[in-house]
Order: structure tokens, then C-alpha cells, then sequence
């Protein structure tokens, strides 16, 4: 065999070798794709914050939620369709929870709803897990046009056994089933009663002398001698018996179910916003760099106080992931680690701004999560704009949120 | 032995030879239909064969039939003028059936956990069995895409009725009334199917009050008389022997 002969045949065995290896290594795919998504869309169509995981280990059978609000970026990007049919989802891989109830302001939302730009919404998934594992649970808003907008996500355990899961469900015929099996063996008796009638078609056929003698039957013009008149019969009484299965078993289906209604469907408008407390603070982006080698976020403000009380800048968030200056603000609400910097925010100035006062001031948000979370990839996008939400505090702990939305220069030295 | 000799030697080997023959074929022909029908339904059907809540009185019923009733045609064409077997369209269906309880099962039970009770197929066998019988009894392409392209469109809903009617029996759920098939699309989370991609309920058609599955199917009957032409015509061309070199001639 001559050198190049070996080196391609050795070539093709490593080849085979690898593919058979890498069938083997299957890890598990966890986690949403969020840090793939475009950084300019997750910073700037839903702002999700004051997220509560209820739960970071539960049962199956049990319930958590997650709520939180949403604000409706008033300055959606133009390469993103509106939210005008918009459906809160939650970001799990699969049903290993249920879904057992989602609400905006209140009300269930089972259907797609419109959302209006500029609004905030108070929003709550109640879940019941299903599956046991380590799942993460996002929350997460799709966006017809725009696609799925995935929210912070946190790690939730569930224990237990998959076989104890029940989902009882009442109908309005007063029966209560288990939704997780109901009907399953009437799917399977018609699907099997089908196939018992249509192999014993082909079996009928299949059993003769197929293909050679009845292509040479064919071709020589003698192919009206292959179907006999008692093949015409049987084949009728095969038509008959499939319209007369039909038509009886639909007969009996509706007897056994004389109350059914349509699929339902529709979209929910006249969503009910969340009021936040008034804005009384005013901010300016006078300009905004990213450092590149710092994985650092540089901001110009100009903050102008036009309340009744001296306030303080605590909190940036972006794209779910939160800089707190940790003098002002300390996070209580157990917030996924790797979406929040407790000391990632530094102010220039952040001493109280007095009522009236406006003050310009240098704000950094660093932290590895830039990184991370691949938001310095903004720099790639079509639309290399930043937003997110401020957050400032007076003495008394009051809260107000302010958005700020503006170019973003990336600086690479 | 040359060219010229027989490679079998006595009638009983050629008999035995040609039902080798007829199981191989049969085999490939139904693999290979297995894979290409369950890939064009996926891509035109898809949803409206995977979840209970898109089985709908209007969109499921058109759409499932006049995408489904392609290869039936087309594998007709070739078994029935080349062979006179009236099996092409229940063949056709039954594979692409037991592709799909294949992937049901091993896929969106095993592999992501939904329940089967709301991802199973479409029984699509009844209109397959009357399309092969009226070719046989008419032999005639015609009449099998006029009488059976409408039978196969009206027989889809009523042949699938005794397995989704359980499903559409209405549920009060906080405050809001759905069908119990709603309740599972609702209940068992699929992150990259939002409730606005089901197109269900949709269209025009309002003034036959809740009596809408029979026009919805008589409009499926019409649309699949068109479709059967078209692809028995592929079936046809793709069936024939112009693709292979006659190197004796």
C-alpha cells in the first residue's frame, strides 16, 4: 500500500474515531443561550428588576414563584418589532416545572398580551415542579418580531420523582382528572385500532408475489389480470369499514362527550401598568465610554434633584445584571451571584444631592460580568446604544428609578 | 458465468429470489418514504401535529390534509401504473405514522419530558385506505384526486375526532375558561413556542356559527384535489427509468 493510501486510511479511522468519541460526550445543555442573545436587546426593549425567586430547592408536586417587575423600554430599538403581541413566558428547559398560573398586574395571562412602551408591569409565574434537577429558571418575555427576551436567571433544585407527579384539573362537566395522563390510553386504543386495519391492508397485498412478476405482468399489458374481482371486494369492504369506523366512532365520541368547546385563543390588551413613585430626579448622560480592557462601563451624569429630599445613586442595572455602590445599597433578595456586583458601581461624588442641587459626576460600572455576560459585545451590535435603570435613595429608604439611554463609545487602550 | 447465463437455476430460486426482492424493496421504499414524508410534514404540518392545543376546528383541518395527501399521491403514481398495487397512500402513511410515534416518544416524552397525551400524531390512516381503494376500484388518477382528495379531506376530522374530543372538554382555570387542551399547552412550558405563534382559530370564516370543521374540511377536500394532481405527477416523474443508462443499447 503506498504511503498515501495509509496516511488516508489511517486519516478515515481517526475520523470515525472521533465522531464515535464525541457521541459519547453529551453535557447538559442547562442554561438559554441569554449571554448569546444581542447585548443591545437585552439592554434595551424589557428591564426586568426587583426579581424574587420564591425558592432555590423544592419538590416535585410543589410550587415557587418568580415575580418581580418589568418596564417596557421606552426607547425600544428600532430593529426589534414592537411588543404590541407579547407573551410572558418562563425560561426553563422544557416542562420539568408546570406552568400552573402567570399573571401581569393581576391578571392571568395564558394568552399573548400587548404591552405599551415607557410602562412598568408587576408580573408573577407560579410554578410547580415536575422534574428533578438543577434547573435554571429564567424569567422571560416573548416578543412577536422580536423574539424571545430572556431575563436573569437562578438555579433552582427540584428532588423527588418524576412518577409522583400529579396535575389534578377540574372540569366544567365536574370531572377531575390527572392532567398528566388523562385520555392516554384513548390515544392509544385509536391509534392502534388504525394501524391493526391498515397493516392488515398492506398484508393483504404484501403477501403475494410483489415487485418482479407484477412489473413483467405490467409491462407486457396484462396488469388488468392482477386485480381480481375479489380483490375489488375486499378493498370496497375496506372503504366501507373505514367511513362506517369513522362515522360510528365519531357518533359515540359525542355521546361520551356532549360538552366541548373550541381551542380558545386571543390577545389581552389594556394590560394594568404598575405606577412607580414619582420621578423627581432628573439624569443627563452627558457621555458614555466602555473600557475595553477594564470591562468597565464609564458614564458622565448630570444629576439634577428636583424633590423634596437629598438622594443618593445606589444601583445601575442592566440587562438584568445589577452594580450596586454598596454605601447606599445592599441587596437582600439572595440575587444570583453572577448577576450582581455588590460593589460594582463607583460615583465620583455620591455624597447626598440636596433638593434643587444637579451635580455632574463620573459613575463606573465594572465587573467581570461585561464580560461574562458578553454585554461588551454591544460594541458589535447595529445598534451600539446602552441603556438601563438607576436606582437613587433617600434617607428614609425611599426609592426612585430613573432610565437612561444613550450612545456608547467604546474606548480599546 | 457470463453475462448471458441465469443467476438463478430452476423456477423455485426465482421465486425465492424475487420475494428477497420484494422484501428489500418494500424496506427501502418504506425507510425512505419514513424519512422524506415525516421531513416535508414536519416543515409544512409541524406544529399543527405536534401539540393538542393547535388542533384546531379550522387551520388544523385544512392545513394537515393537503400537506399530508403529497407523497400518498406520489408513491400511488409509481406502485399503482408500474406495479398495480393499491397500497401507495396507506404505506405512505403508515410510515411516516410510525416516524412520528418514533419521535413522539423517543424525542418529546424522552428526551424533553412531555406528556404523550399532548404531542401525539394525527391519525391520517382513514383517508389512506379509501384513497388506495377508490384507485383500485377506478383506475383512474382523475377520479382518485377528485373522489379521493375529498374523502381524504373530509374523513381527517371526523377520523381524529374520538381522540381530541377528551381534550377539548372546557376547564375553568382562574378565572378564565379553556379547553383542557389549552390547559396543557399553557401548563407544559415550551420556551420557544409562544402562545402567538399558534395560528388557531384564525380567519374569515364566521358566519357557520360553531359548525366550522365541515367547511374548514370540504375547503381541505377541495385544496388536497389539487395537491394530489400535482404531486402524482411527480410521482410519476420520479418513477420513471429515464434516469438510468441503458448501456446494452
Amino acid at each position: 500500500m503506498k504511503i498515501k493510501d495509509r496516511v488516508l486510511k489511517l486519516s478515515f479511522i481517526a475520523l470515525l474515531i472521533s465522531m464515535t468519541a464525541a457521541m459519547f460526550y453529551a453535557p447538559t445543555a442547562s442554561a438559554h443561550g441569554e449571554k448569546s442573545q444581542a447585548a443591545f436587546m437585552r439592554m434595551r426593549t424589557i428591564h426586568w428588576f426587583d426579581l424574587h425567586w420564591s425558592k432555590e430547592e423544592v419538590a416535585v408536586n410543589d410550587t415557587m414563584t418568580l415575580h418581580g417587575k418589568f418596564l417596557v423600554f421606552a426607547g425600544w430599538p428600532e430593529t426589534v418589532d414592537k411588543p404590541e403581541v407579547s407573551f410572558l413566558n418562563i425560561g426553563i428547559p422544557g416542562p420539568v416545572f408546570i406552568r400552573a398560573g402567570s399573571w401581569i398586574g393581576g391578571q392571568l395571562v395564558p394568552r399573548s398580551v400587548s404591552l405599551e412602551l415607557g410602562e412598568t408591569y408587576e408580573f408573577k409565574v407560579l410554578l410547580k415542579a415536575r422534574r428533578p434537577g438543577d434547573w435554571h429558571v429564567h424569567s422571560m418575555m416573548n416578543v412577536q418580531g422580536g423574539g424571545p427576551i430572556i431575563g436573569p436567571g437562578k438555579w433552582v433544585t427540584v428532588t423527588g420523582s418524576m412518577a409522583d407527579f400529579v396535575n389534578p384539573v377540574t372540569t366544567l362537566t365536574g370531572q377531575t382528572i390527572d392532567l398528566e395522563s388523562y385520555a392516554l390510553d384513548n390515544v392509544y386504543f385509536w391509534h392502534a385500532v388504525w394501524f391493526a386495519i391498515a397493516f392488515a391492508w398492506l398484508l393483504f397485498w404484501i403477501k403475494r408475489p410483489l415487485f418482479v412478476p407484477r412489473h413483467i405482468a405490467v409491462s407486457t399489458g396484462k396488469a388488468n389480470t392482477l386485480i381480481s374481482a375479489g380483490d375489488k371486494k375486499v378493498g370496497l369492504a375496506f372503504a366501507l369499514g373505514t367511513v362506517v369506523i369513522v362515522a360510528a366512532s365519531m357518533g359515540s365520541t359525542n355521546d361520551k362527550y356532549p360538552v366541548t368547546t373550541p381551542l380558545q385563543a386571543g390577545l389581552l390588551r389594556g394590560m394594568k401598568t404598575f405606577q412607580m413613585p414619582e420621578q423627581t430626579v432628573s439624569v443627563k448622560v452627558e457621555d458614555a465610554t466602555y473600557r475595553v480592557p477594564g470591562r468597565a462601563m464609564n458614564m458622565t451624569l448630570t444629576i439634577t434633584n428636583n424633590g423634596d429630599s437629598a438622594v443618593r445613586l445606589g444601583e445601575f442595572e442592566t440587562a438584568g445584571v445589577r452594580f450596586l455602590d454598596p454605601a447606599v445599597h445592599e441587596d437582600d433578595t439572595n440575587y444570583p451571584d453572577d448577576l450582581l456586583a455588590e460593589e460594582g458601581l463607583t460615583v465620583s461624588d455620591n455624597s447626598p444631592l440636596a433638593p434643587g442641587e444637579s451635580r455632574t459626576v463620573e459613575v463606573t460600572a465594572s465587573d467581570a460580568a461585561w464580560e461574562v455576560y458578553r454585554l461588551a459585545d454591544l460594541i458589535y451590535d447595529p445598534d451600539s446604544r446602552f441603556a438601563g435603570l438607576l436606582f437613587f435613595w433617600d434617607a428614609k429608604g425611599t426609592r426612585q428609578m430613573v432610565t437612561v439611554d444613550a450612545p456608547l463609545i467604546p474606548t480599546f487602550i | 458465468m457470463s453475462a448471458s447465463q441465469s443467476a438463478v437455476r430452476s423456477r423455485a430460486e426465482a421465486v425465492q429470489v424475487s420475494r428477497t426482492f420484494d422484501w428489500m424493496i418494500l424496506f427501502t421504499l418504506f425507510t425512505a418514504v419514513l424519512g422524506g414524508y415525516h421531513i416535508h410534514y414536519m416543515l409544512t404540518g409541524g406544529d399543527w401535529d405536534f401539540w393538542t392545543d393547535w388542533k384546531d376546528r379550522r387551520l388544523w383541518v385544512t392545513v394537515a390534509p393537503i400537506v399530508s395527501i403529497t407523497f400518498p399521491a406520489a408513491v400511488q403514481a409509481c406502485l399503482w401504473w408500474r406495479y398495480r398495487l393499491p397500497v401507495g397512500a396507506t404505506i405512505s402513511v403508515v410510515a411516516l405514522m410510525i416516524g412520528e410515534w418514533i419521535n413522539r416518544y423517543l424525542n418529546f416524552w424522552g428526551w424533553t419530558y412531555f406528556p404523550v397525551n399532548i404531542c401525539f400524531p394525527s391519525n391520517l390512516i382513514p383517508g389512506a385506505i379509501v384513497l388506495d381503494v377508490i384507485l383500485m376500484l377506478g383506475n383512474s388518477m382523475t377520479l382518485t384526486a377528485v373522489v379521493g382528495g375529498l374523502a381524504y379531506g373530509l374523513l381527517f376530522y371526523p377520523g381524529n375526532w374520538p381522540v381530541i374530543a377528551p381534550l377539548h372538554v372546557p376547564v375553568e382555570y382562574n378565572g378564565m375558561m379553556m379547553t383542557l387542551a389549552d390547559l396543557q399547552g399553557y401548563h407544559y412550558v415550551r420556551t420557544g413556542t409562544p402562545e402567538y405563534i399558534r395560528m388557531v382559530e384564525k380567519g374569515t370564516l364566521r358566519t357557520f356559527g360553531k359548525d366550522v370543521a365541515p367547511v374548514s374540511a370540504f375547503f381541505s377536500g377541495f385544496v388536497s384535489i389539487i395537491i394530489y394532481f400535482l404531486w402524482h405527477f411527480f410521482g410519476r416523474w420520479f418513477a420513471k427509468t429515464d434516469f438510468i443508462s441503458d448501456d446494452a443499447s
